[in-house]
């Protein structure tokens, strides 16, 4: 039956309008559990909050045992399912700026919007900060080009390139996430307690 | 007393939450595996199988084949020794053996052309339909009786007795026909050019010149 767009069980052309709704809920989500604060979000950084880390983890490891479990019922195949392609130097290289980014302004791409929708101003100097970023990289393109296309490796997963059982994978990755929320929580015990 | 209860349950709050992550990924691991069922419910493959509109006679290939139908992609499934003896025109060879391969999906798996599998007979065809049909590809069909019943009604056609109904002579006739577009030469047609063959003679019209006349005396 699933994925729904491509099996034409809800037609493509409500992409944009699902995506919007989405969008809305996922943004609500965000500011509700204090994602729009810089203060929260570089907490993991220096160790006095893990939220972070814990919410983002736990929404990976829910919705992939939740999608392996509708794909073993049949409700979903997982093999239809968009992968994004890999391109790897483009993508570590791109991770490193956003995570210099992330550590000096407290926050990424998504909850800066957030914020921005609060009215917080730093938010705003960081989002007018992407606008600039984006408009260099599109000004500098074809130095950038080289990079940004070349290693690709197509739509691949660690299921395809490490040739592991997906299952068992994601036991494992089960078990590190709360190996790493157990050894968060005791970095947070021993941290000062910050008020923000 | 409930209030602290529930207190004491819920002091463990994350050991649970972690608790039933872990469980509910371990099941994942032990859950016992079964073989995906790729393609087509087996039901709707069975009736797919019964149902002979799958097959096309030769007539009518012979038909979009002179009339040049673009909207045909013949795929011919026998091995490649057989395939460049003799094949239908502009057929593609893919041998049953290479039919699933990456290379013949781009063939096999469209949405364009109606694709009309052969063999000699059809029973490889009929093969090539099932596996293809069982993983959902479109507009596949089969020539009823493949190459031979290609070579028996079209290029060999069977002449009708006399006693047998108009049909069957303009049956025959079209076959004739289909035959002398793919190449097939009758003895009438060579009458047809011996009578020909003999130039007549030319008719010799014998243009007199005329004379010029002398010129005579006037008054």
């Amino acid at each position: 039956m699933g994925p729904l767009i491509p099996n034409g069980v809800i037609p493509a052309d409500w992409d944009s309008i699902i995506a919007i709704l989405i969008g809305i809920v996922f943004g609500f989500v965000l500011e509700s559990s204090g994602f729009s604060s810089s203060r929260k979000l570089a907490g993991i950084f220096y160790g006095y909050d893990f939220a972070v880390l814990k919410v983002f983890f736990t929404a990976a490891l829910v919705s992939l045992i939740g999608m392996y479990y509708m794909d073993y019922l049949g409700y979903v195949d997982v093999s239809q399912m968009y992968v994004h392609p890999t391109y790897l130097w483009g993508a570590i290289i791109g991770g490193i700026i956003m995570g210099a980014g992330f550590v000096a302004g407290g926050f990424c791409p998504g909850t800066s919007l957030c914020a921005v929708a609060i009215g917080k101003i730093d938010a705003i100097v960081y989002v007018v900060g992407i606008m600039i970023g984006v408009f260099i990289f599109s000004e500098l393109f074809f130095l950038f080009q080289p990079l940004y296309e070349g290693s690709y490796l197509g739509n691949i997963t660690v299921e395809d390139s490490l040739g592991v059982n997906p299952y068992w994978f994601i036991f494992t990755i089960t078990i590190i996430a709360i190996i790493s929320f157990a050894v968060s929580d005791i970095i947070r015990k021993r941290n000062k307690k910050i008020f923000y | 007393m409930v209030k602290k209860k529930v207190a004491k349950v819920l002091a463990f709050r994350y050991m649970i939450l972690a608790g039933i992550l872990v469980i509910l990924a371990g099941g994942l691991v032990l859950l016992p595996k079964h073989e995906k069922h790729e393609g087509i419910k087996t039901a709707q493959l069975l009736s797919n199988v019964i149902s002979p509109e799958r097959y096309m006679t030769t007539d009518i290939l012979a038909d979009k084949l002179i009339n040049q139908d673009p909207s045909y992609l013949l795929i011919d499934v026998r091995d490649e020794e057989s395939y460049n003896k003799y094949t239908l025109p502009n057929a593609i060879n893919i041998p049953l053996a290479k039919l699933l391969d990456e290379d013949s999906e781009m063939y096999l798996n469209q949405g364009q052309y109606d694709i009309v599998l052969f063999s000699n007979d059809n029973f490889y065809a009929d093969q090539a339909w099932i596996l293809c049909n069982r993983l959902n590809y479109k507009n596949l069909h089969v020539l009823k009786g493949g190459v031979n019943e290609w070579f028996n009604t079209i290029i060999n056609p069977l002449k009708p007795t006399e006693s047998m109904p108009t049909k069957a002579f303009e049956l025959y006739t079209f076959r004739k026909a289909a035959s002398m577009y793919f190449g097939v030469a009758y003895p009438e047609q060579f009458k047809a050019i011996a009578k020909k063959a003999p130039p007549r003679p030319k008719k010799v019209i014998t243009v007199k010149k005329k004379k010029k006349a002398p010129a005579e005396g006037g008054c």
